[in-house]
């Protein structure tokens, strides 16, 4: 399932959230100019925080409610109210003018170790309305220098764009941010050998690399690993979390996000940008897929020209949108040519797209033709592709099978990659432990405990990663007192990430002041840190920006009013 | 047999009821099925066109009516999420959920059984006195501890079974029945079978115990001593053979209610059953999913219950004839 989904309305508030944060009629009117700027500011409603069940994120839940505390003090009424997963999604991402803040993660993947993602779509406010920016940010210099950082080939011009995207974003404050967690997985170094389980960064040991390179040490060569949900979906025109790390494996991409978070080739030879809105790629020879047909290059055109049909591949769209042309122009050779400069295009969407068989996936899609049904929600079955792994079986609720492909160029060194349904993480810990998993791939119960485990059972090595994804507290930016940047500021400043990370997180994250982590240092703006706490310089700003306290609530600015109204 | 087609028009209502209210109560839930699988780059023409391909923008009344044409055809729909019929995903899971169920339930019924005409017959004995506590505090014992203690004793601990899932990792087999007919599965169902039956087995003990009690001091078990009948075969012929019948009944409606009741043991095991896919259907909104699978259950369970009243009937003519 996609990091962030949106739904309409199915959210039920309580009558008191209701009336203590009733939508204001829009975000122009909700701190409009009194009549007269010298009377009082109106006092600042009862606010509410929506947040996911504690059992979801503890830490993110524990974060939230010292977050609460301090802006309790700074004369917030606010509390948390607490929602399901669906609610908050729906309420979030489809009622947007219907609350006030929530806790949020965005969650890292491979293709996000290009900045371009989350540094573009987050706070754009072309997305306002019904795409990423779902905090109604709107900013035109920070669009610009977001648009400018896309189009920018030279890579230190761009990496000078993309921190001064994050010093805007640090002065504005849209979100709070709070922490990167840090992600523990762990292998049993008596099956694998150490030297080829390799960490990827923002990512960890469950990455492409270790699960093809990874070398058994004995006459086990399956690699037994964990998940702790069920997989829904199976497909390469489809993006989903668990699913996608068997598509990775099954069918491969032109490109390849390697260790270092920096774009190599995979199933292309080679890539170069032959000017500012083409790049030529010379693909690999001698490709086959699982059933024992070449790659051709009508394949790999096809690949690209499938994700075009808006209406069947809604999800695999926007990584060719910027596509306006692709055509074969050698017999190894295709020529890219997009509507605008992308300097991500070789991460975003060469390292995206999957090659498909055209022989399999035209006859579906002619088959959908004239029919309202999406290509992405097919559950094919046979699952061919040309990737290193090929597809044995898939049993729901229990395990997904994949065996070595001895016919790619480079067959991975284990024999079987079988992923296990485990939704019991004390289970997966004993499993680890008496070597029924031998890789543990995610671990949601408490790190501390999983990082004692070594110390009873040697053989067992655990890596914990720091993650590219992010967790945050995010302001509805049209909905005074959001609406204003020294009001979000104060907030932000209040709240101490250091406390954070050590009592919500036990040291498992990293204080975050931007939507770069620091797990990709070359993008990352290392001033971006707000790191927060200190209550009295919190109070001050509010205090400079007009808010007062009136018997210990806090008021607007002088003059400024609240309008109220129904949603 | 006008008794019997009551009975099967009553089983027929209670049916069509389970089914209305299931119709319904997922419609009225807060949250949208659309959620399972929209991006945040769809519009909201395509969210529209979604509910659209499911019915789902049509009247109440006219899904209610293609929701029942179908029903009346097999065809439980198709999962929202996962875009695969029904029927063929719970076929998936309930073969696991039955055999699970069975297991312990014939477990739990046979020890319950004996073990409650054993501690009748020794009434005010140190070895009542002792058991009776076990047997309610293994019933009350939150059956996910239960199964916690077993996987870390036997699993963890001893290593003679395998923590979870219903067979080992990669293991293939030439059908369904050579899976669930064969040994590493039989390993695999051993300690959620154990849980699940500790958890069961309370009710028959005790079940059995009282009314053991009641029949024992019944005229014919009085006239089987007096004929100088062993009391063994007092205990288990006369006694205990006219003491079973409310444990038909217990056993029926346990059926029913294990079936889909598992979803605790189902996690703590890994174990691929009918519990797991219900709550995650239902945490996903999946209607068709959710509904085909407690319409499943429920129609186990109303099944259950018409066995154990035709069971009864044989079992004691009295009931059948209408007189008590």
């Amino acid at each position: 399932m996609p990091d962030m989904t949106r739904a309409p309305s199915g959210w039920t508030p309580t009558r008191r959230a209701l009336l203590g944060s009733s939508a204001l009629l829009a975000a122009g009117l909700a701190g409009r100019p009194a009549e007269a700027a010298g009377t009082p500011g109106d006092k600042i409603r009862p606010i509410v925080l929506l947040s996911k069940p504690q059992a979801n994120d503890p830490s993110l839940f524990q974060a939230a409610q010292l977050a609460v505390q301090q802006w309790k003090k700074l004369g917030l009424n606010i509390s948390i109210q607490v929602v399901s997963n669906a609610q908050q999604n729906a309420v979030v991402w489809n009622e947007r003018q219907k609350w006030d803040a929530t806790t949020w993660e965005m969650v890292g993947r491979p293709e996000r170790s290009d900045p371009d993602e989350l540094v573009f779509s987050l706070f754009n406010s072309a997305l306002a309305d019904n795409g990423y920016d779902f905090v109604g940010y709107v900013n035109p210099e920070y669009d610009r220098v977001a648009q400018a950082q896309r189009q920018e080939l030279d890579r230190a011009k761009r990496q000078a764009l993309v921190k001064e995207a994050q010093d805007i974003i640090k002065r504005d404050q849209p979100y709070a941010f709070l922490v990167y967690p840090r992600r523990s997985a762990a292998f049993n170094t008596a099956v694998w050998d150490a030297s080829t389980v390799k960490t990827e960064a923002g990512i960890g040991i469950r990455n492409f690399w270790t699960f093809t390179g990874a070398v058994p040490l004995t006459d086990k060569k399956d690699m037994v690993l964990n998940c702790h949900v069920e997989i829904d979906y199976i497909n390469p025109v489809r993006m989903d979390v668990i699913g996608s790390w068997v598509t990775d494996l099954v069918w491969d991409k032109l490109t390849r996000v390697g260790l270092d978070g920096e774009v190599v080739p995979w199933a292309a030879e080679s890539f170069k940008w032959t000017g500012d809105t083409t790049m030529e790629v010379v693909v690999r020879d001698g490709m086959m897929f699982h059933d024992n047909t070449p790659v051709t290059m009508g394949d790999v055109l096809y690949s690209f020209e499938l994700p075009t049909h808006k209406d069947k591949t809604p999800q695999f769209f926007p990584f060719v949108s910027n596509i306006a042309k692709v055509e074969q122009t050698g017999p190894r050779t295709v020529l890219f040519t997009l509507k605008a400069p992308q300097a991500s295009f070789p991460t975003t969407t060469l390292s995206k797209i999957n090659l498909i068989p055209k022989h399999v996936w035209e006859p579906l899609m002619a088959s959908m033709q004239g029919k309202t049904d999406m290509l992405e929600n097919f559950n094919e079955v046979a699952h061919i592709g040309s990737g290193p792994f090929k597809f044995a079986h898939w049993r729901p609720s229990e395990e997904v099978m994949l065996e070595r492909f001895a016919g790619h160029w480079q067959p991975p060194k284990m024999e079987r990659w079988i992923m296990r349904i485990v939704p019991n993480q004390e289970a997966v810990l004993g499993m680890l432990r008496t070597g029924e998993l031998n890789f543990l791939a995610l671990f949601t119960g408490d790190p501390r405990v999983l990082a004692e485990v070594p110390k009873q059972v040697p053989q067992i090595t655990v890596v914990t990663e720091t993650d590219m994804g992010f967790q945050f507290l995010a302001f509805n930016n049209r909905r005074a007192p959001f609406d204003d940047p020294a009001f979000r500021r104060a907030l932000s400043t209040s709240i101490s990430r250091p406390l954070l990370v050590t009592a919500a997180y036990n040291g498992f994250a990293v204080a975050a002041g931007s939507c770069v982590s620091t797990a990709l240092p070359f993008w990352h703006a290392e001033d971006s840190l707000l790191s927060g706490g200190d209550l009295n310089a919190a109070k001050k700003m509010l205090e400079d920006a007009g808010y007062t306290l009136d018997g210990g609530a806090l008021r607007y600015p002088a003059g400024k009013r609240e309008t109220l109204a129904s949603n | 047999m006008t008794r019997t087609l009551k009975r099967l028009a009553h089983m027929v209502f209670v049916l069509w009821a389970i089914a209305s209210i299931l119709f319904l109560l997922f419609r009225l839930l807060p949250g949208d099925p659309t959620l399972a699988y929209i991006d945040p780059s769809f519009t909201d023409d395509q969210r529209q066109q979604i509910l659209r391909d499911f019915g789902l923008d049509k009247p109440l009344g006219q899904q209610y009516l293609i929701y029942f044409g179908n029903l009346l055809h097999g065809d439980l729909g198709i999962s929202f999420r996962q875009r695969l019929p029904v029927l063929g995903l719970i076929f998936t899971t309930l073969p696991n959920t039955l055999l699970l169920t069975v297991t312990a339930l014939v477990v739990a019924y046979v020890f319950g059984g004996l073990f409650g005409a054993v501690l009748a017959w020794t009434r005010r004995s140190r070895f009542e006195a002792a058991s009776i506590p076990l047997v309610l505090a293994t019933r009350a014992a939150p059956d996910f501890w239960v199964g916690m203690v077993l996987l870390a004793v036997f699993a963890f601990g001893f290593g003679w079974f395998p923590a979870g899932g219903a067979s080992s990792p990669g293991a293939t087999f030439s059908s369904q029945w050579a899976r669930v007919f064969s040994v590493d599965f039989a390993r695999h169902l051993v300690l959620p079978a154990a849980t699940l039956a500790i958890y069961l087995q309370g009710l028959p003990v005790l079940l059995m115990r009282s009314n053991m009690l009641e029949v024992m001091n019944e005229e014919f078990v009085t006239m089987a001593r007096m004929k100088g009948l062993p009391e063994r075969t007092v205990m288990l012929r006369h006694a205990a053979r006219n003491a079973l019948l409310p444990l038909v009944t217990a056993f029926a409606l346990g059926f029913g209610a294990a079936v889909g009741g598992n979803v605790v043991i189902e996690t703590v095991f890994s174990w691929p059953g009918l519990g797991r896919m219900l709550v995650d259907a239902v945490q996903s909104s999946d209607y068709p999913l959710a509904q085909g699978a407690f319409l499943l259950i429920a129609a186990v369970l109303v099944t259950m219950n018409f066995v154990a009243d035709m069971l009864y009937g044989l079992l004691d003519p009295r009931v059948a004839h209408g007189r008590h």
